[in-house]
């Protein structure tokens, strides 16, 4: 390690990146229409509509073709402000090219789920929430000429046909489509199939080390070798896509040079003659220098986008990837330090360029989202040796000057051997942009991998995917998103017998496992619970296979496969089962409320039978009306065991919960072969799905917010380290698919280096694995602001565009989330460091308006 | 001299034109509907929407490119059968069946008619929203629903509703 001052001070935004990101925070987001005109055109000239199955090789010719006619854009010359008011620059960035043909574009997938994008062509400009500049010209080109084709041909609707089994929709009985009733009904279940796979993370040392001409030779030989059709296809296919990713590249190097003919500025004529340069030689040849590593990232990354939703892919260990490079330039003098913190920031911008279509309601859901794409730094090696480099604190600085919400940082730290300067620069981080990165602790992840199988070597190298969750990298294709499960319907199905209050008391969703008023102890409950649980989760697989049946048909995925370790050897896709592992994944939404609920059944009516089972369960129906004895009793951790107090009651529960659902969904082999894994990050779900849910158990009022992630419910835990000693005792092995504990500290100006101090020490501590006694937490994130900016920020959010916050694994701007969302990270406990006692504030009423 | 002066004065002969004149025909025709989307909705609303609809299509021409090539079977009802409408689009042709129809390709089940008002119409909604608060369920392919809401709103917008 050659630097002096890890934390880089020297280094500043240059007046290139600055004006970048300028013009990054002006522009609004556009329809980018260019993708599925390109897709729709093929599809109808090769008659790829209406088909039972698409082939790979098929599949492949029409990625091709659109790499081939995608518009190359070497810089943006304008965007849209907001009131939709065009306004023109000029984007001289260090990097060529761009996911879509806009500056800051939406791309669609009408294979998915953009045609419910349909009814708001004519109004998404002018929508409260998060609006999207579209054109006349383009409304017009989506409603007459694109979604038509594709109104048959969505993966969601090719499901339910297959569900139907030939059968008109008309004389399907609802138990044919239970699975996708309750998929509608939304207080169950979300099946992220019918939007996006993505949710990996691909591997970049391939193209980066060898070039794709050596892979698209390598991949022409195995085809040429081998007398298995389908392997012959896939060889075929992945020629044919990297082949389209060269073209790409090459356009891209003809369009600058045809720029640098007509550039006045010598200037910038010299960088743009760079520019072609470097996209003469990569991606298709080996990188040379830090720069053309980054730029073959870059442009294979826009290509897995065209093939893969953005929604979650993500970038994996760059800091690992790109460092021979990186060590190289440095020691060689081709660049300064300065100048990779320079490329670091371009790239991020470049990275940052999509945002992903979300119609209105989805906002209430998922609102202020990105597109999630994390990147991963530091922690160990494949052998367990430390990781960090001069590149990881390079990667940090950039994040600390941009505070961008794409991409997503997640730093990886292992106690005891990467060092604690180095945590506490990731702390430093966190205060100064007040919400990143994400704090990963490789122990308790490493063990959480291997306890499904990984070998030591491949859990080591993990990365970080979408949010939070934990994947090999370059060789789990985990669809780590596959299932979002609201626990809270399995603790209502459990409540009312079979039925839930969203849906109406005559209609029996689930059966019947008893009027609870009649169970004679809280086992039958725990019993008559789990019973449920597992109904509830039997359905939600069901739907995902059926819908990964369908993407084996309908949605292989060459470019993806061609960049990740298994698919080569095996030749197979990814969606035909071809990477080393195979997982698939859910993540629980509701889990402190549920296991707060069913600690205050236990406690206030089958052990102290402070009230009956019939009285607990009027009130909630009335939402604690004319029942206030009762509610302040429940929400009382005095009173009523509260998780996250060190109370070794209400954490057992946890831990019953979680072992409960690894083994409901560690059962369950998927479509690929590989096994379910469970985790306990929520994004926006616990405000969207309490929205829908009625008041519960555990003292939570009708429709107000479930608990984040793995964290504690707000204002119950007044302790910190209890807190954290909660939370850091639930098993990893129950936790492969990731956790994310949100915590909100004050920010103390008076003395930042104590703050800093008491910051690490609060990790330290949370990552502790007491000599093996305990787990050790395995992920924490932060907000650290104070509640009067946040308070102010949604009076007036336009003096807050840059306010970044962690929401239950990704970072949003605080702005852009909708009013339920700002309430519940307004509301989260906060804890001041220098006591470790929570700050008491007012519930903050929710705001109606915005904008 | 200028052109301006002269393209200003020809304007309002422009609603003469056979296709203006049609979009004024329609527009007059669906007056009720724009009563019922701007204050109360009645039971009459579906059959008055689906009458906007037909006039739109049969009379203004950049309306009836929203069915270009397209098929499809609806039927609208409440949960309790009481409001019960079907409507067939066959390839620029549309058919209304006031009784509904038995082999529709999609089936809107609605709590009651502001509630349908509200999931086709709703300013800063869309049809997730009306499923959230279920108020409606949708039997059938969702994607002929996204596409019928597009032609509502479309409809309003000629109306300036939307």
């Amino acid at each position: 390690m050659a630097l002096q001052d890890i934390s880089l001070r020297e280094c500043w935004l240059t007046p290139r990146v600055t004006q970048l990101k300028q013009i990054y925070f002006r522009a609004m987001p556009e329809i980018c229409v260019e993708r599925p005109r390109l897709i729709t055109r093929y599809s109808l000239e090769h008659g790829l509509f209406g088909r039972a199955r698409i082939s790979i090789l098929e599949k492949a010719r029409m990625y091709r073709y659109v790499l081939e006619n995608r518009t190359p854009v070497v810089s943006h010359t304008c965007g849209y402000e907001k009131g939709m008011k065009r306004f023109e620059f000029v984007e001289d960035s260090l990097f060529a090219g761009s996911t879509t043909s806009k500056f800051k574009g939406v791309p669609l997938y009408p294979e998915f789920l953009a045609l419910s994008l349909w009814p708001e062509l004519w109004t998404m400009q002018s929508r409260a929430s998060n609006p999207f500049q579209i054109t006349e010209a383009e409304v017009k080109a989506l409603n007459e000429e694109i979604f038509p084709h594709w109104i048959e041909n969505t993966i969601l609707e090719l499901a339910r046909k297959r569900a139907l089994n030939g059968k008109p929709a008309c004389r399907a009985s609802e138990h044919n489509l239970l699975e996708f009733k309750l998929l509608q009904w939304l207080v169950f279940f979300l099946v992220s199939k019918p939007e996006c796979i993505s949710h990996t993370i691909p591997d970049f040392s391939k193209a980066i080390g060898v070039g794709l001409r050596a892979m698209i030779e390598e991949a022409t030989a195995r085809a040429a070798a081998t007398s298995d059709s389908s392997q012959k296809e896939f060889y075929q296919a992945v020629a044919e896509v990297l082949e389209g990713v060269v073209s790409y590249s090459r356009r891209l190097a003809d369009q600058a040079e045809a720029m640098a003919r007509t550039e006045p500025d010598p200037v910038r004529k010299r960088e743009l003659l760079d520019l072609a340069q470097v996209h003469r030689r990569v991606p298709e040849h080996p990188a040379q220098s830090f720069r053309e590593g980054l730029t073959t990232v870059w442009i294979c990354w826009t290509a897995i986008h065209l093939e893969n939703p953005n929604i979650g892919m993500s970038l994996g260990r760059l800091d690992r990837v790109l460092w021979p490079l990186y060590r190289h330039d440095v020691e060689t003098g081709v660049i300064t330090v300065q100048d990779a913190v320079d490329l670091i920031c371009c790239l991020w911008l470049k990275i940052g360029d999509h945002v992903p279509m979300i119609p209105e309601t989805g906002e209430q859901l998922f609102g202020g989202t990105g597109s999630n794409q994390a990147i991963t730094i530091g922690g160990v090696d494949r052998d367990g040796n430390d990781a960090v480099n001069d590149l990881t604190y390079v990667m940090l600085r950039a994040t600390e000057l941009m505070r961008l919400r794409d991409p997503n940082l997640n730093a990886r730290y292992f106690p005891g051997v990467n060092s604690k300067g180095y945590l506490r620069r990731l702390c430093e981080v966190n205060i100064t942009t007040g919400a990143t990165p994400a704090l990963h602790n490789d122990r308790a992840v490493i063990k959480a991998l291997t306890s499904k199988h990984d070998t030591p070597e491949q859990a080591r190298d993990y990365g970080v995917i979408g949010c939070v969750e934990p994947g090999s990298n370059g060789r789990s294709y985990g669809s780590s998103a596959s299932i979002l499960l609201n626990l809270t319907s399995a603790l209502e199905l459990t409540l009312f017998n079979g039925r839930h209050r969203h849906t109406g008391p005559d209609r029996l969703i689930s059966f019947e496992t008893g009027d609870p008023a009649r169970f004679a102890s809280f086992a039958d409950f725990r019993t008559a619970f789990r019973k449920q649980t597992r109904w509830l989760i039997e359905q939600a697989v069901r739907l995902n296979e059926l819908l990964g049946r369908v993407h084996q048909d309908f949605y292989p995925t060459p470019i993806l496969s061609a960049f990740f370790e298994g698919p080569m050897d095996s030749g197979r896709d990814l969606i035909q089962g071809g990477a080393v592992i195979n997982a698939s994944a859910a993540t629980i939404i509701g889990l402190a409320d549920v296991a707060d609920s069913l600690s205050a059944l236990r406690r206030v009516v089958f052990q102290d039978k402070r009230v009956s089972f019939a009285t607990l369960l009027d009130a909630l129906q009335k939402d604690f009306e004319g029942h206030e004895a009762l509610h302040k009793r429940l929400i009382d951790p005095e009173k009523t065991p509260k998780y996250g107090n060190d109370d070794a009651d209400a954490d057992a529960t946890v831990t019953w919960i979680v072992d409960m659902l690894d083994q409901a969904f560690g059962e369950k082999v998927n479509y690929r072969g590989g096994r379910y894994r469970v985790g306990y990050w929520t994004m926006t779900n616990h405000a969207g799905f309490g929205r829908l849910m009625g008041a519960t158990p555990n003292g939570r009022k009708a429709h107000e917010n479930f608990t984040s992630g793995i964290t504690p419910v707000s204002g119950v835990t007044p302790c910190l380290t209890k807190a954290l000693n909660s939370v850091a005792r639930q098993p990893a092995q129950c936790l492969s698919n990731g956790v994310a504990l949100n915590l909100k500290y004050t920010p103390e100006s008076g003395d930042p280096e104590r703050m800093l101090d008491n910051f690490v020490a609060s990790v330290e501590g949370y990552f502790d694995d007491r000599d093996g006694r305990t787990e050790g937490g395995m992920e924490i994130q932060f907000n650290v602001t104070t509640h009067d900016t946040f308070v102010d920020a949604v009076a007036h959010p336009e003096n807050y565009p840059e306010l970044l916050v962690r929401v239950s694994g990704y970072t949003a701007y605080f702005k852009d989330l909708n009013p339920q969302m700002q309430k519940e990270i307004i509301d989260r406990t906060e804890y001041l460091l220098s006591t470790g006692s929570m700050v008491f504030y007012k519930p903050f009423p929710i705001q109606q308006a915005r904008d | 001299m200028s052109f301006w002066p002269r393209v200003a004065s020809w304007r309002p002969f422009r609603y003469l034109w056979p296709e203006q004149l049609g979009h004024r025909i329609a527009r007059q025709g669906c007056r009720q509907l724009s009563d019922q989307l701007s204050g109360a909705a009645t039971d009459a609303f579906v059959d008055l929407l689906l009458v906007g609809m037909q006039l739109f299509l049969r009379l203004w021409k950049p309306y009836r490119r929203n069915i270009k090539g397209f098929r499809g079977r609806y039927l609208f009802r409440t949960v309790d059968d009481r409001v019960r409408s079907g409507v067939v689009f066959d390839n620029e042709r549309i058919m209304r069946h006031p009784n509904g129809i038995e082999d529709w390709d999609v089936r809107v089940s609605f709590k009651n008619v502001p509630a349908l008002r509200s999931f086709l119409f709703s300013r800063d909604q869309d049809i997730l929203s009306s499923l959230l608060r279920n108020e409606v369920e949708i039997d059938g392919n969702l994607n002929y629903v996204y596409k019928f809401a597009f032609m509502a709103r479309d409809l309003g917008k000629e109306l300036g509703l939307v």
